[in-house]
């Protein structure tokens, strides 16, 4: 793993494809006070091309900075240097938003509308007609579950409900894109499956997701690739599968082994001058990636680069 | 009732004049922002990125989102306002209008002599006021709430555009406050109406009966603080209860002999629109000659000046006007000049407060070679505090035959009126008294409009100083939070009202006690207005530089700030003056002209602000 800093080079800069949703380069956000001092680094340099009908994941802890870089593709945050390219334009064309949804963290809505008045509601933002809007609310009222409660103003609902009436928002309009900040925070392990499965779903509907979650479950089970966030920097990116299979690490499992077994396999690993390093039944492996990502970086702060295969 | 000279002014005439200061303004309010602008993101970016964004912003508000304006999404917008709207109560507002009104009653001075003027006066202030504080709260919280209770990022998400969003802010609320217009309106217009309508009784024992004219005299009986005078004819069966508290009533005999009864009509003459036609006024001074203007009693400045009596002090208005507005025989559809004047008494000579001042009306010719150059004097008493309605018919203008020397009837049309133009002299027949006048106090006055159109054109008045408060709290919200972008909008309205004022004092170099900060250092050092102002050179240096930063602030922000008194039509609706189409337009105009500057501003701070910084 080579862990350089790098500017982006001019391939790489031209080498936007059709194929590729999201673009950013040298993305960087700093939040200033009100006297334009410098306040929080919240995204330093980061360079991330999303592809299109994949999953995409941005995984790191709380204040990493996944949210800035959600807000900053969507025009809600103007860059402090860099760019964030959205269907090969500027992320403060407002024409692009015709193709995304957007799952805000929490569901900011209008408390006193309905479940039905507040898509219609967005509907009409998208410039639907009557009975467009009428057909697609009908289809995300059942796809969510919520028609029992479709006449209730938003302010009774619980986090769950919310939850769910926010991703409907989201894709009232069918996007292509869709943009998910922490899509299972405040649902219960059944919704956070259906909501994996319905992710899943989007995907196999030729659309492209951007999700960013601090738990690694979330994006262990569902997203194609993941980018590492940790303080505002890139650590690791690529496939989920890839960046398990940790090179120079090699995990034994297996079952029903007697003890004498378990000596002979120690012993080879020692003849091949190797080190045993666990024989319990594994960890979260991702946990672990991110854990070690977390304790390098705090002994050696930085940029790190990591080039795909 | 005071008329601002600027309403003298035609439409046409004032648009002309007032669209290149008002284009200026708009260019260097243009300029100034962008300078801003590149300014504040030259220095947190840099020059060349600032210049990147000013201009894709630019473009791409011009080339794409103008044109792909939709008007459903500017309805939803506006609907989802109205929905909040509703939501935060603002019937509550209307509930206030109606206890107002209820109880309004208990406050109104019954003894006053023009109710008319007191109810409408009472109604259309109430009005503004509540309309124009419900336009200030809605406007000024609710963009600030989106951002705060960050709805808006689920907005600005969607292919909704910076101006949709703002003028669906605006449109919402002001439909709001139109809703709310008509129902107070039309509450308050019911409230006027019942609250003046009343009627008399009269007993044919209580009059005096002149077999020779055969005519009744007496009063009318006493109800709601008044009663009438009455004359009433025997041979047309009709008769007249006089003006009393601002109106009459028309009276109709019914029965014969010992049966006969007396009807009395509904009031009149309370609720009328006058459509005054005015001249322009000059002066003689007391020894005939042209003079500036009239005189001064007291008051260096005051909206009127005066004529002496019993001298040649004469105002005159000359009214026609070559261009626009000649005389013809359609003006006097009577064969009368319908003249009403409405003149102050400045008494030194204190006499008889009682006895009416005498004066004489001269018509005159404006030709040189017309026949008649001025008529006789026409005899009137002048009425103090009521308006004196004179119709002169033709066949009492006459005038001094040179070779006779014998009063001789003039043909108006042929030997007066020339190029459709005439002037009426005014003189004070009496010693040591004098007339005061003003250019609109006496006038031609043309066929009555309606007076619920009137009273209409009134509430436009109102929605139009609503829209305008709505538009610059929508423009303060996009930037500021919302009690500050509320204080902004209150303090456009008081600079507004008040820049009429703030001007005068700039342009009066403020003498005694200098600006607000001097103002301060007098009242904490403790020193009077009067005295020099005790403090070192370079203090008062120090101080009058504030001050004039301060006032020159002022000044000019109160040169943008709509002037909202100028809106305010509730005294030609209360005194029955129509609000000429003139005024109107001109609202109407200054109106759009801040629509459009407000939402362009409004559009370009929310197209490029960080709604989630
Ligand atoms: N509006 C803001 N003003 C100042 N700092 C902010 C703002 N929003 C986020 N931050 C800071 O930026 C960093 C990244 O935040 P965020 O992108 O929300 O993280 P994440 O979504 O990964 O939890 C954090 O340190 C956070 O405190
Ligand atoms: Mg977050």
């Amino acid at each position: 793993m080579s862990s350089t800093q790098t500017a982006p080079s001019p391939e790489q800069k031209y080498k936007s494809k059709s194929d590729v949703v999201i673009e950013t380069r040298n993305l960087t956000k700093t939040y200033k006070d009100f006297w334009g001092r410098s306040k929080v680094h919240a995204l330093k340099a980061l360079d991330l091309d999303v592809k299109k009908g994949e999953i995409f994941g941005l995984l790191g802890p709380n204040g990493s900075g996944k949210s800035t870089t959600i807000k900053l593709l969507l025009g809600l945050l103007f860059p402090t240097g860099g760019e964030a390219l959205v269907f090969g334009s500027d992320a403060s064309d407002v024409s692009k938003n015709e193709r995304i949804g957007y799952l805000p963290e929490e569901s900011y809505l209008y408390k006193f509308l309905n479940a039905e008045e507040t898509l219609d509601f967005y509907g009409r933002l998208f410039n639907m007609s009557a009975t467009k809007r009428r057909k697609r609310i009908k289809e995300l009222i059942k796809m969510i579950d919520l028609d029992w409660a479709k006449k209730r103003q938003l302010k009774e609902y619980s986090k769950g409900m919310t939850r769910r009436i926010g991703l409907a928002q989201a894709l009232i309009n069918d996007p292509e894109l869709i943009l998910l900040d922490e899509p299972t925070t405040g649902l219960d392990p059944i919704g956070t499956r259906e909501m994996k499965d319905l992710i899943l779903r989007l995907r196999d509907q030729g659309k492209t997701v951007l999700m960013c979650s601090h738990l690694l479950a979330d994006v262990q089970d569902v997203c194609d690739r993941i980018a590492i966030l940790y303080q505002g920097e890139l650590k690791e990116l690529g496939r989920v599968d890839n960046l398990l299979s940790v090179q120079d690490v090699t995990q034994i499992q297996a079952k029903g082994l007697s003890d004498e077994a378990k000596e002979e396999i120690q012993e080879v690993i020692q003849r091949h001058s190797g080190e045993m390093i666990s024989m319990e039944n594994p960890t979260s492996t991702l946990e672990e990636l991110f854990l070690n990502i977390v304790r390098e970086s705090e002994e050696r702060p930085g940029h790190r680069h990591i080039e795909e295969e | 009732m005071v008329v601002d000279p600027s309403e003298f002014i035609r439409f046409g005439d004032w648009f002309w004049e007032a669209i290149v200061p008002f284009l200026l303004t708009i260019v260097t309010l243009l300029v100034g922002g962008l300078v801003f602008w590149f300014v504040q993101l030259a220095v947190r970016r840099h020059p060349r990125v600032a210049v990147d964004i000013i201009g894709r912003t630019l473009h791409n508000s011009i080339f794409r989102d103008l044109p792909s304006t939709s008007l459903r999404r500017i309805l939803a917008m506006a609907r989802l306002a109205i929905h909040e709207a509703l939501r935060s109560r603002v019937l509550v507002i209307f509930a206030i209008f109606v206890v107002l009104l209820l109880f309004g009653g208990w406050f109104l001075d019954v003894e006053n002599d023009h109710p008319a003027r007191l109810y409408l006066t009472f109604v259309l202030s109430s009005t503004s006021y509540l309309i124009i504080a419900l336009a200030m709260f809605l406007s000024a919280f609710s963009l600030p709430n989106d951002i705060k209770n960050r709805t808006i990022y689920t907005i600005t998400t969607k292919p909704v555009r910076s101006h949709e969003i703002f003028m669906g802010r605006v449109i919402g609320f002001a439909a709001v406050g139109t809703i709310l217009l008509l129902m107070m309106g039309t509450i308050s217009y019911m409230f006027v109406w019942r609250g003046l309508d009343h009627t008399h009784t009269i007993d044919v024992a209580d009059l005096n009966y002149d077999s020779d004219r055969k005519e009744w005299t007496g009063r009318t009986s006493f109800d709601r603080h008044h009663f009438h005078d009455v004359i009433i004819s025997n041979e047309t069966k009709r008769g007249i209860a006089m003006t009393s508290k601002g109106h009459q009533h028309e009276i109709t005999v019914v029965g014969e002999g010992t049966d006969v009864q007396f009807e009395v009509g509904p009031p009149v003459g309370d609720l009328l629109a006058r459509v005054p036609v005015y001249g322009e006024l000059s002066f003689l001074d007391r020894y005939g000659n042209q003079a500036e203007s009239g005189l001064n009693v007291g008051k260096s400045w005051g909206y009127r000046t005066y004529i002496e009596g019993n001298t040649l002090n004469t105002a005159i208005w000359k009214f026609g006007d070559q261009a626009t507005s000649q005389i013809t025989s359609a003006t006097f559809p009577d064969e009368k000049i319908p003249l009403e004047m409405d003149l102050r008494v400045f008494r030194t000579n204190r006499g008889d407060i009682e006895s009416k001042i005498r004066g004489e009306v001269i018509l005159m010719s404006t030709d040189p070679i017309a026949k008649v150059q001025e008529s006789l004097p026409i005899n009137f008493e002048a009425t103090e505090f009521a308006t004196l309605r004179m119709d002169i018919p033709f066949s009492d203008v006459k005038y001094l035959d040179p070779i006779s020397a014998k009063p001789i009837s003039v043909d108006v049309f042929n030997d007066l009126i020339v190029n459709g133009e005439l002037k009426v002299g005014i003189r004070c027949k009496e010693h040591a008294q004098f007339f005061g006048m003003a250019r609109a106090d006496l006038y031609l006055r043309g066929p009555d409009q309606s007076f619920i159109i009137n009273f209409a054109k009134s509430y436009v008045g109102i929605w139009m100083q609503m829209l305008l408060v709505t538009l610059f709290g929508v423009l303060f919200s996009t930037f500021l939070n919302g009690i500050i972008s509320l204080k902004a909008t209150l303090a456009i309205i008081v600079l507004g009202t008040f820049a009429g004022f703030i001007t005068a004092i700039q342009t009066d170099d403020v003498s005694t006690g200098g600006g607000p900060i001097e103002a301060l250092v007098r009242g904490v050092t403790q020193q009077g207005a009067e005295t020099e102002l005790n403090v070192s050179d370079g203090a008062r240096d120090v101080i009058e530089a504030l001050d004039g930063a301060y006032l020159w602030t002022m000044n000019v922000v109160s040169q943008i700030a709509p002037r909202y008194p100028e809106f305010n039509t509730a005294d030609k609706v209360a005194y029955g003056y129509d609000i000429s189409m003139d005024l109107l337009l001109r609202h109407l105009t200054v109106t759009l002209g801040y629509f459009m500057v407000i939402s362009i501003i409004g559009t370009l701070i929310l197209r490029s602000r960080e709604v989630a910084a």
